[in-house]
């Protein structure tokens, strides 16, 4: 999964990017208004956390220009405005969630993952639970069956995308573009090692491999063991 | 304090009586100062006339009856003369000397004045009658004759008393119609005035910002300072505000940079210090966002403020629907329909935000918004289907500092802020059961006056 965060604090930008880092997310970090218009509209975000109070173009602006253009990443408000009005006219300009500082950590986390959730059809969910598989975010474990697996974060954040678009074809190339951020070196070798390492540690049926077109995720079905 | 429009009535009225008797008098006086001199004259002729028929008879003078008047025969004719003669004992012993009567003074003896010339003041004359009485000394046969002629001045009195009555009929009647004028043209000479009164009224029903500045001239000063006066108010309310509101945005980032800090993994081996600090924080961002409400609260409510609920309503309730992902019927009615409360928008988003997002927190599925206008006062009612509040902690829950509600996530402070703006608001804040089987809050407020 792949986000922005448009926040034009340096201290907190840092915070929130090494947080969410850990937590499996490709970061990219913006902090004027008139830049994240541009990337978020170019670049294929999962999600957009922005804050309002932006140099060079206000958050509010931001999002509605990207809303007029057609952009339909959902979009977390990140503002010290707490007032009702405030958060209203967020949501009238686009937003999907409204989150007012100061915030706890986890707080930031359960609402990009349900946002994440929501945008991907499986809303009225706590968790990430798909195909006979329980995601653990906060862990980075897969439940099977009430066994834990452990994961490393590349597998996670493989899981993890791959569980957000079920029975999907997922291209090599979508892979790359939604798992790193803008700065890291992609590689497409690295996607199939993960899958193969996921593979072993799940069964084979869980991801299929669709020659030249990319990966599909089936789950574990009912009776499947291996 | 009285009307102008009375002021000027009373001043009218009070000016207009006192010029208007003050000429009435002066013009009788004139007159009958004049219409006596007249007399007087006359009546020294008819002395002249007398004396002039003074003869000498048989046995003593008398008076020629030929060359007399015959109204001087006819009984209370109203003129009348004596004629004194030997009038150098005259004062002492009058019947000692002879005394010449008109025949028609009858019985009625004139008083001889003590003066010779025009008497000043009216004599007593038969049958009430009032007399101007003129007194001539002659000398005549030797003797002295003081001859008095008097003629009846009554008729003259009567008409002068039907002339003031008719004169204070004419002057009072003059008195009400000029004054009904001067009302009508006093009201329209205030119309502006009157105009500028019902702006400044609509004013505090928040029905307008500022007073039209097309008034006549004399008025034109108010009406600009009432209006840069409420520009001013405006923008300092906005501009602190303003200034709050960057604080807050000044203070709040650090504090989730300090959130953040506090959850690293590198001070997870001490839980209790993460614990102790993070508690901490909670404090200062409850406490920042409590004072930063009461402090936006604590300027004045803008003139012309107003909250349309068919307007405001809606987007607030597809806020709450989307902030709480659930299955939950959130319903509102407002009675009557269109309603307008004359409140800051703000202020109400964050009451009723407050409110609705902490029923929609404890409601299993329903949540209903109420708000009645009647009389001078304005009913909200927000009622739930969750557990509801124990009577016996309901006090407690509405005593400043208590979190009922924060083991749900969020503040926990919504009650709180809500108390906060009611207190504001001059309203009351109750709690209930609620016929949903949930929480009843009721909030009264007055109407601004």
């Amino acid at each position: 999964m792949r986000l922005l965060i448009v926040e034009d604090d340096v201290a907190l930008a840092d915070e929130l990017t090494a947080d969410l880092g850990r937590s499996g997310y490709a970061v990219d970090w913006l902090a004027d208004g008139r830049d994240a218009q541009y990337q978020g509209a170019s670049e294929p975000y999962d999600l957009i956390v922005l804050d309002l109070g932006l140099p060079g173009k206000p958050g509010l602006d931001v999002l509605r220009e990207w809303r007029a253009g057609g952009l339909t990443t959902p979009v977390l408000i990140l503002t010290a405005r707490d007032h009702w009005a405030e958060r209203i006219d967020g949501l009238k300009a686009g937003a999907d969630d409204y989150l007012t500082k100061p915030f706890h950590p986890e707080e930031l986390q359960l609402r990009i993952q349900s946002l994440l959730r929501r945008a991907h059809g499986l809303a009225n969910q706590a968790h990430l639970e798909v195909g006979g598989l329980h995601l653990d975010e906060s862990r980075q474990a897969v439940i099977r069956n009430g066994n834990d697996i452990i994961l490393t974060a590349a597998e996670f954040s493989l899981l993890r995308y791959l569980m957000l678009h079920p029975q999907q074809i997922v291209s090599k190339l979508q892979l790359l573009e939604h798992l790193y951020d803008g700065e890291t070196e992609r590689d497409s070798n690295v996607i199939e090692v993960h899958v193969n390492h996921l593979r072993r540690k799940l069964g084979k049926a869980v991801i299929e491999t669709r020659r030249g077109q990319g990966y599909k995720f089936h789950g574990v079905t009912a009776g499947s063991t291996s | 304090m009285k009307s102008i429009q009375q002021r000027l009535s009373i001043g009218l009225a009070s000016v207009l009586i006192l010029v208007g008797l003050a000429l009435a008098q002066t013009s009788l006086w004139l007159f009958d100062t004049g219409l006596r001199g007249s007399l007087g004259s006359e009546l020294q002729l008819e002395a002249d006339n007398l004396l002039a028929a003074l003869v000498r008879g048989e046995t003593s003078i008398e008076v020629d009856q030929t060359r007399l008047s015959p109204v001087y025969q006819r009984p209370f004719s109203g003129r009348y003369f004596r004629i004194e003669l030997q009038a150098d004992r005259i004062e002492q012993q009058a019947d000692t000397g002879l005394t010449l009567r008109s025949r028609s003074a009858w019985d009625h003896t004139l008083v001889i004045p003590e003066v010779a010339g025009l008497q000043k003041s009216l004599g007593d004359g038969p049958q009430q009658q009032k007399l101007l009485v003129y007194r001539g000394d002659y000398r005549r046969f030797g003797q002295d004759v003081a001859i008095i002629v008097a003629r009846d001045y009554t008729p003259v009195l009567n008409s002068f008393q039907r002339l003031r009555w008719i004169g204070l009929g004419a002057g009072g009647i003059a008195l009400v119609v000029i004054l009904i004028l001067q009302r009508v043209i006093v009201r329209r000479a205030l119309q502006p005035l009157d105009s500028v009164r019902q702006q400044v009224k609509q004013l505090q029903q928040g029905q307008r910002t500022e007073l039209d500045n097309q008034v006549p001239e004399e008025l034109a000063p108010l009406v600009q300072q009432i209006n840069r006066l409420l520009l001013h108010t405006e923008e300092t309310l906005k501009r602190s505000r303003n200034a709050l509101g960057n604080l807050g945005h000044a203070l709040k980032t650090p504090l989730a940079v300090l959130f953040s800090i506090n959850a690293r993994s590198e001070l997870q081996g001490h839980p209790e210090v993460v614990e102790s600090m993070r508690a901490q924080l909670d404090n200062i961002r409850q406490r920042l966002a409590r004072e930063l409400g009461r402090a936006r609260l604590a300027g004045e409510a803008l003139p012309g403020a107003h909250f349309n609920c068919a307007e405001e309503l809606p987007p607030l309730f597809a806020t709450l629907q989307h902030i709480h992902d659930r299955d939950l019927q959130l319903h509102w009615q407002t009675t009557p329909d269109h309603l307008r409360l004359p409140w800051d928008r703000e202020d109400l988003l964050e009451l009723l935000g407050n409110l609705l997002d902490n029923a929609c927190k404890w409601a299993s599925t329903q949540v209903r918004l109420a708000i009645t206008q009647a009389d001078a006062r304005v009913i909200l009612m927000v009622d739930d289907d969750g557990p509801g509040i124990d009577p016996a902690r309901r006090d407690q829950v509405l005593n400043r500092g208590t979190r009922l509600d924060e083991q749900v996530a969020g503040h926990g402070l919504g009650l709180g802020i809500v108390r906060d703006i009611v207190d504001h608001l001059a309203g009351t804040l109750s709690l209930e059961r609620s016929p949903l089987g949930g929480l009843r809050v009721v909030i009264s407020l007055p109407a601004p006056t």
